[in-house]
């Protein structure tokens, strides 16, 4: 008999199966179901999302996977066998499947240290300055009640169709995010911790660095991992709007010539990058926060 | 109210110290017209039911909340709030160690915070660690250690400035009762070898009466100084076996009649 975990992983396996099955052969059902037009009630009872158009099979997915990656050209050939070979292949179509993730991550990562980075500063002066919070408080409000996403066509405009503009676009959302949670953390730090390295004679500056920073610091590693995904997250909506690499182009392209695969292929990397991105994050986490007892391996 | 009576002289020094909370119509008396003096090495409790102000005091005497009306001298000079000074150290009554700091780099804390060399901070640090039995924990995140092991590096965190003057805020107040008498033990080991000069604010008799050479009984609020009563316990004192003596409990029951009065009182008021 299988353990408890092995009975998870069981039917986790069972489901993958049974969702690529449908996936793969779900249309036949519907070509059936419509082949006979007298019996035009079993019509009704077609499941539309099964159509490949608007979904694609695995093994198209995969297909195209192949070649986006410059693992095959387009009749399916292992690229190796060809003329230039993968360098060859990865030259001709500069938004390849390698270019467009390396690009998406490299500007997610930017977005994120930079977002991070001004969120972390902003957040600490104006937590520690009951006077700037207040002259800046209704402007904050204000830009942050605007949804973000309405910034990225002027974004484009103001910073073009480069990279620029998806760090601007992951910045804009990562910045707040990071920026209320300092806030919240440099405005409650404890207050008999600076007192005790005040009594043993500490400057102020001292304290910023002895007690206010790293107790502010716990609240911003706390919000590493929504960061990160919100600035991958930017960087596709950037590319969206207009880009000539990356994973976010691929999708609308995709949409745009009716490639059910390619955006597939598309989506599928994302998924892993955001799940590879949320593992690294989190282990981070863990170290930095190992003081603290969701993380501890002790409490 | 300086009288010298044993030849030592005094350290600390309260004039008709007052302490009122809150401006306006809206003002609450929190301390009132209280004056007494603390002698060089005297081992000093303050006893009263709680919301008496005996924190307050402290906190007064340590320069972090400033004074109403009277005076604090330490060493014959005025405290004045924001401006510590070395030589008095301060343990507070919550937990107060840094969470993200080790057991080590909290005990070295003050020596960082005064740029002693890391060498020597470490040998100090090494020592206190010894002295405190943290042997083994220095790398140590507090969240994995005991309520009772925190407070053993908050106080080792205050000694380590050798402070010639101790201001202990009901230090061991959340503690249970076996922790508390362990860490009574090393306080008075550390006491009986350093003599500092100690103010003990508590609302435990057992706790007063086991540690101080006199014990000052504070009303109910406005804390005024309603009684005061030497602790006349020989030295070294065994924080287990005084407890059992004819002594303590004739003590114990006289300061508990004193005391119970102002506890009557503030539970009259609810």
């Amino acid at each position: 008999m299988l353990s408890e975990n092995g009975w998870v992983n069981f039917w986790r396996v069972l489901l993958l199966v049974l969702i690529l099955v449908v996936w793969q052969w779900g249309d036949v059902v519907n070509n059936w179901l419509v082949a006979d037009f007298e019996k035009s009630w079993r019509k009704a009872l077609t499941i539309q999302i099964l159509e490949p158009f608007f979904i694609s099979k695995p093994n198209m997915i995969w297909a195209r996977f192949l070649e986006l990656g410059c693992f095959t050209d387009s009749k399916g050939a292992w690229i190796t066998s060809q003329e230039g070979g993968f360098a060859g292949c990865l030259a001709g179509n500069t938004n390849n499947l390698w270019a467009a993730t390396v690009a998406t991550l490299r500007n997610t990562f930017w977005g994120f240290l930079v977002g991070v980075g001004s969120g972390v500063v902003v957040g600490l002066i104006l937590g520690r300055s009951d006077f700037l919070a207040k002259v800046f408080e209704p402007f904050i409000v204000a830009f942050n009640s605007l949804p973000r996403i309405a910034l990225v066509p002027l974004i484009v405009l103001m910073f073009g169709l480069g990279d620029a503009s998806k760090i601007m676009t992951a910045w804009v959302i990562v910045f707040f995010i990071v920026f209320f949670s300092t806030f919240e953390g440099a405005r409650s730090v404890d207050r008999d911790h600076i007192n005790v390295a005040r009594l043993m004679g500490a400057s102020d500056w001292q304290v910023t660095w002895t007690v206010v920073i790293p107790s502010t610091l716990a609240w911003v590693f706390a919000v590493l991992t929504p960061a990160l995904s919100f600035s991958l997250i930017g960087v596709i909506i950037g590319e969206f709007i207009g880009a000539q690499i990356g994973l976010g182009k691929i999708i609308i392209e995709a949409e745009a010539t009716l490639e059910t695969a390619d955006m597939m292929v598309a989506l599928f990397v994302l998924m892993i990058v955001g799940v590879g991105l949320a593992l690294m994050i989190r282990r981070l986490q863990a170290y930095l926060l190992r003081w603290q007892s969701q993380f501890s391996e002790r409490a | 109210m300086t009288e010298v009576s044993n030849g030592a002289r005094s350290r600390i020094v309260l004039n008709e110290l007052t302490k009122i909370y809150g401006s306006g119509g809206g003002q609450v008396p929190a301390v009132d017209a209280v004056s007494f003096d603390v002698r060089e090495g005297e081992f000093v409790a303050l006893i009263g039911p709680s919301g008496c102000g005996k924190s307050t005091i402290l906190n007064m005497m340590a320069g972090l909340i400033p004074i109403s009306d009277g005076e604090i001298l330490i060493d014959e000079t005025q405290v004045i709030t924001g401006t510590p000074t070395p030589k008095v150290g301060y343990v507070f009554q919550r937990d107060t160690v840094f969470p993200w700091r080790t057991v080590r780099k909290n005990i070295g804390l003050g020596l960082e915070l005064n740029r002693v060399p890391k060498a020597q901070r470490e040998a100090e640090v090494d020592r206190l660690v010894e002295r405190a039995g943290l042997g083994g924990f220095e790398d140590a995140f507090p969240i994995t250690l005991s309520g009772g092991m925190r407070q053993r590096v908050s106080l080792m965190r205050t000694l380590i400035m050798r402070p010639e003057i101790l201001l202990m805020d009901e230090p061991f107040g959340a503690l249970d009762t076996h922790t508390k008498l362990e860490m009574h033990k090393l306080l008075l080991e550390i006491w009986n070898k350093e003599k500092q000069t100690v103010v003990f604010v508590t609302h435990d008799l057992g706790e007063a009466l086991t540690l101080s050479d006199k014990i000052i009984v504070l009303s109910a609020r406005p804390g005024r100084l309603k009684e005061v009563f030497d602790v006349p316990f020989e030295r070294p004192r065994d924080a287990v076996s005084l407890r059992e003596t004819p002594e303590f409990s004739a003590l114990f029951s006289k300061i508990w009649h004193s005391l119970g009065e102002e506890f009557r009182r503030t539970s009259a008021e609810g």
